[in-house]
Formats: structure tokens, C-alpha cells, sequence
């Protein structure tokens, strides 16, 4: 076991003047180093659970709550939002709402300016961010004549300037061109491998597969699965029960496991490739190849 | 059949100077199904709002239904081609969810029951019911999305425009947005659709055309475009994971666009073996 560092004990939340909680009970423990993909329908009570992880639920929404969400020891009752941002750092979907600065440069510095970095360092960070994020060129430019795709790398670019200890992206790549996706998702997984807590929303179910060490599945408000990724998505009837969907590999080898005989479901392009290539090699001795070689 | 939106050598350059579109000819007919894909910054967004009189040529022109924008206005160019925002924020100025969907009907002067009628249908087809009386601006953005494409369904331009409908949704929206664009398509309508979403791309549209910087890399039937390796890396565009596996392990390296083929295909097969 490792150290903890998000722990929901048996947390509920309500957000003001609504009777039915937005989570429901979630017990469970996010350790240092873990990289956790949150995976299920709109308004399962995925951003719910992002929101308490950084004490934005309760403490600016108001509400109400039962249990206790603890983040690197400090309970909601002992904390505030400025206790909970020194550690977590959080984009959210909608990138857009969150820039206030008349400059790329300036937007980027701006929490760091909060957060009292001497000049030196922040000119430092921002430059290393724009190259990760490939803003480079548009450092003088306004954010809000960027496109779509180009403010979400810079809500992510933001946030990794502080270099949190946690890093929560909550669909901030929805926007993204597929490539795009990847390099956000790389540059993630090289912060993992550094030893950071990620902790991912995203509907892209491949690129979750490919990178997150763990799931949380949410549905209707309660923690319905957490496990390794590999181990969760074997369980194809019980995620369609929860309204989602297996990465493309994963159903396509669920779709021939009796034509097939696979015991486990490859959940990447990679694993897929040597499972299928294996099987083939298998058939090559068999009339199979034959047949191919027959006008 | 004359196209229903042809721009030709568009280009358009945004105050400040930045070149979006570089000399793009695209030519879409009634009733086309086409996706707009390409790297972020692409251009994509900036070419299609052309297409509603939004954006204005810097050079060369867009024809819609036969006429020049530059001489239309927004709202007349509305009526027939409806844009759905990449940014619902930036659409929705109604404080009720009933206000915003009757917004297309009453500029374009519907009557009382056709306008009825409209809404009638697009809030059960987009199962906004319970939110009706809600302030959009409250809604999650999902919600913000799905009453943006409701409100220009509304009023049931000819051409409907979706830029990233798909971003954010979860399977059952995008189940909804797939209904809705074979609808469209059945009844005749033209849809162009901006997506990053190759798998929705490969399984709802027929046509794509490739964007980057500022022009237009192909203009391609869906099943010829996934081969394209060398166009698709200029583009930033991944092929859907199921046509990657495809081409790396099918012996004739044969385009899968869905799971559903691929795994038909291989059934057959290996019930050949059998045999
Ligand atoms: N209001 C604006 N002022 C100046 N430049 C702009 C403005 N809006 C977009 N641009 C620039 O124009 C180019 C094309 O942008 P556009 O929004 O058309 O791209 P896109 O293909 O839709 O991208 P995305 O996939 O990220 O939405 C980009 O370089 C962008 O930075
Ligand atoms: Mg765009």
C-alpha cells in the first residue's frame, strides 16, 4: 500500500437547495503516484467528486455533506480552498470561462503571480509550459483569439506552471485534435512517471485505457467500480449497464472471444495487435494459409 | 445538382493578421453527410462560419444556395443554414431554456402551431423536458450543447451546421447525436459537422474533408481517407483505434470503420476455416 493522499470516507454531497445528493457514499482511497482515470455518463457525479477533491465542494459552493473527503491529512472541516490549491491543481472542460489576462504570457503567469513566485522562476515556468504545450507562437496573442483546441493546451499549461503535487483535468480535452489529445495525455503520464497524483475525466475511452493505471467507475451519483484499468474492462455487461462503452480493441476482441478463445481482453491498440497477430500465427499452420495462397 | 455551399479561393484573415484561411474550395451538395476534420487552429470553425455570413470573405467568395454572402445578411443566411457554436456560451443569450428554443422560430416569423410544433418535437427528440424553465447558462455544458443544437433545430434550416457537437458528450449523447444526424440526413437535409472524434467521424458521415493551416488537404469518401497516412500526420489526425488495429494486423490491410466490421469479417473467416 502506498501513502494516501485523497481519501473519501463515505462522502455525500448536495449542492445548494437540491435533496438528492450528487455522490453518494464514496469510500475510497487515491494513493501518491496513482494515475486514475473517472469514467461514466454526464452527471454521474464525476466533476462532483473533482470538485471535493479540491474543496471548491463545499467551501465556494455551499452545500451540504456527510462523511469527510481528507487531501494530504487536512479533513474539509480543518481546510480551505487555499490549503487544497497549494497541493491540487485543476482545468476544467470549459477553458474559456477561466482567462481573465489580455496575454497568452500574462495567463499563464497569472496564478503563479498569485501565489507569490519571484519573476525569474515564472519566466522560467511559462516558457516551459508553452514549449510542452506548443503555445509558443501565440505567447503575445490575446486567449480569447485563440481557438477552441489552443485555450484548452493553455488552461492545461495554467495549471502545470504551479506544478501540483495532484493534477486533476476534468475533460479538458475534449477539444483537443486527436494528436493534440495524445500530447496532453503524454505530457500527464511523464508527470506521473515523476511521480505526481493524476487524476483524469475524460469520455475517451482509448486513450483512459492506454494511460491510467486505475478506474473509478461512477453512476448516478455512487462509486459503482474501482480497480486496475485492465480489470475493469474486462467487464464489458457491467460497464454497459453503467451507460459505457469498451475502447474499440477491447469490444472488437469481446465480439470473437468464443470464435477466438480468449480468456483476457486486450485493452490497447498494442496488446490487441500481439493478441490477434498470435492468433494468426497459430492459423498460419493450419489450412488457413493455404486457402490464402489458392487463387 | 448545383452545390448548396461552395466557397471559392476563401480566403480570411482576421484583424490582427492572422491568415485562417489560405485559399480554400470546398463544394458541398443538398444532402451531403460531411465531417470538417484537422489539427486545432486548422481553420475549421473560421471556414464555416462563412457559410451563415457570420465570418466575411477577405478574398475570394462563398455562395450559398446560389447567392454571395457578402451581399446577405446573417439572419436572412440563417434561415437556411443553421450554425450550431463550438462554444455554447457564445450562442445562448435566452434565461430560459422555452425562450432560447422559440428564438429561431420567432425571428423567422413561424406561426403559433408550426412554432408549437418545432419545439414540440426537438425537446422530445433532445429529452429537455425536465429543463425547460431552467436558465441555460446554469446547465453543465452538455446540457449547454444539447440545447444549442435543439434551438437550431428548431427552426429547421435546410443546412445544418455542428461545430464539435461531440466534445464532452457521454455515449448516450452521442447516441442522440447520431439519431439526429441520420434523421437530418433521411429528410433530406445537408449536415456538415467539425469533430475530433474519429470513431463518430467513421461510423456517421460519409464524406470528410481534411484541413490544415489554413486549406484543405482532401476531400475524400470516409473509406478512402484512413489510408491517407502521410495527410492524416500533416492534419494531426489519428485514425480510429479499430482502423489502426486493422491495418496493422489484416493481411490485405483492409479499412475497418467500426468494431461491427471488423468483427463481422473476422466471424467469416474464421468460419471459412472451418469449412
Ligand atoms: N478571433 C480571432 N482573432 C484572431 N485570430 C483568430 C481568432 N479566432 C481564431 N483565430 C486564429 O485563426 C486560426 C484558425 O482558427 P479556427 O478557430 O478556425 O480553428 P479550428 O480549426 O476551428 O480549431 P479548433 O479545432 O481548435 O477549434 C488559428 O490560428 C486561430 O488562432
Ligand atoms: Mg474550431
Amino acid at each position: 500500500m502506498g501513502t494516501p493522499i485523497i481519501e473519501f470516507k463515505n462522502f455525500s454531497y448536495y449542492y445548494p437547495n437540491t435533496e438528492e445528493p450528487a455522490i453518494k457514499q464514496i469510500h475510497a482511497t487515491i494513493e501518491e503516484g496513482d494515475f486514475v482515470g473517472l469514467i461514466g455518463p454526464n452527471k454521474a457525479g464525476k466533476s462532483t467528486a473533482c470538485l471535493s477533491m479540491i474543496g471548491i465542494a463545499p467551501h465556494i459552493l455551499g452545500g451540504d455533506w456527510m462523511g469527510d473527503v481528507v487531501v494530504n491529512h487536512e479533513t474539509i472541516q480543518s481546510s480551505n480552498v487555499s490549503d487544497f490549491t497549494k497541493i491540487v491543481g485543476v482545468v476544467f472542460q470549459d477553458a474559456e470561462s477561466q482567462f481573465t489576462q489580455e496575454t497568452v504570457e500574462d495567463e499563464i503567469a497569472f496564478a503563479m503571480c498569485n501565489m507569490g513566485f519571484e519573476r525569474s522562476e515564472m519566466i522560467k515556468r511559462v516558457n516551459e509550459v508553452a514549449i510542452s504545450c506548443n503555445l509558443t507562437e501565440f505567447l503575445e496573442r490575446s486567449p480569447f483569439q485563440l481557438s477552441g483546441g489552443q485555450q484548452q493546451r493553455l488552461a492545461v499549461a495554467c495549471l502545470l506552471a504551479l506544478r501540483p503535487k495532484v493534477i486533476i483535468l476534468d475533460e479538458s480535452t475534449s477539444q483537443l485534435d486527436p494528436k493534440g489529445r495524445d500530447e496532453v495525455f503524454k505530457l500527464v503520464k511523464e508527470l506521473h512517471r515523476q511521480g505526481r497524483t493524476i487524476i483524469m475525466v475524460d469520455h475517451n475511452i482509448e486513450k483512459m485505457a492506454e494511460y491510467t493505471t486505475k478506474l473509478m467507475v461512477f453512476f448516478e451519483g455512487e462509486l459503482k467500480l474501482y480497480g486496475p484499468t485492465s480489470e475493469i474492462l474486462q467487464q464489458k455487461e457491467l460497464l454497459n449497464d453503467y451507460h459505457i462503452r469498451l475502447p474499440q480493441v477491447t469490444d472488437a476482441a469481446y465480439g470473437l472471444k468464443e470464435t477466438y478463445q480468449f480468456t483476457k481482453l486486450p485493452i490497447n491498440l498494442e496488446e490487441a495487435s500481439r493478441t490477434f497477430k498470435e492468433y494468426r500465427g497459430q492459423e498460419n499452420g493450419s489450412n488457413y494459409s493455404n486457402q490464402e495462397s489458392c487463387p | 445538382m448545383d452545390p448548396i455551399i461552395q466557397t471559392k479561393n476563401l480566403v480570411h484573415e482576421y484583424k490582427g493578421g492572422v491568415q485562417a484561411l489560405k485559399g480554400v474550395d470546398v463544394s458541398i451538395l443538398p444532402n451531403d453527410l460531411i465531417s470538417i476534420i484537422g489539427q486545432n487552429g486548422s481553420g475549421k470553425t473560421t471556414l464555416v462560419r462563412h457559410f451563415n455570413g457570420l465570418l466575411k470573405p477577405t478574398e475570394g467568395s462563398v455562395v450559398i444556395d446560389g447567392e454571395e454572402t457578402t451581399t446577405k445578411s446573417v439572419g436572412y443566411l440563417s434561415q437556411k443554414v443553421g450554425y450550431v457554436f463550438q462554444n455554447p456560451n457564445h450562442q445562448i443569450f435566452s434565461s430560459t431554456v422555452m425562450d432560447e428554443l422559440k428564438v429561431g422560430p420567432k425571428n423567422f416569423k413561424f406561426s403559433e402551431e408550426k412554432t408549437k410544433e418545432r419545439i414540440e418535437y426537438v425537446v422530445n427528440l433532445l429529452n429537455l423536458g425536465k429543463i425547460l424553465d431552467k436558465h441555460p447558462m446554469t446547465l453543465d455544458y452538455t446540457r449547454k450543447k444539447l440545447v444549442t443544437i435543439a434551438s437550431v433545430l428548431a427552426y429547421a434550416p435546410k443546412v445544418m451546421i455542428l461545430d464539435e457537437p461531440t466534445g464532452g458528450l457521454d455515449e448516450d449523447g452521442r447516441r442522440l447525436l447520431r439519431k439526429i444526424l441520420s434523421l437530418l440526413h433521411e429528410q433530406g437535409n445537408t449536415v456538415v459537422m467539425i469533430s475530433h472524434d474519429m470513431d463518430f467521424v467513421a461510423e456517421n458521415t460519409d464524406r470528410v474533408i481534411v484541413m490544415a493551416e489554413g486549406k484543405v488537404l482532401l476531400d475524400s469518401q470516409i473509406a478512402n481517407v484512413f489510408s491517407e497516412t502521410e495527410i492524416l500526420e500533416k492534419a494531426w489526425i489519428e485514425p480510429p483505434q479499430i482502423t489502426l488495429l486493422g491495418l496493422d494486423v489484416d493481411p490485405e490491410k483492409r479499412i475497418f470503420l467500426s468494431v461491427g466490421d471488423f468483427v463481422s469479417h473476422y466471424k467469416n473467416r474464421s468460419s471459412q476455416k472451418i469449412i
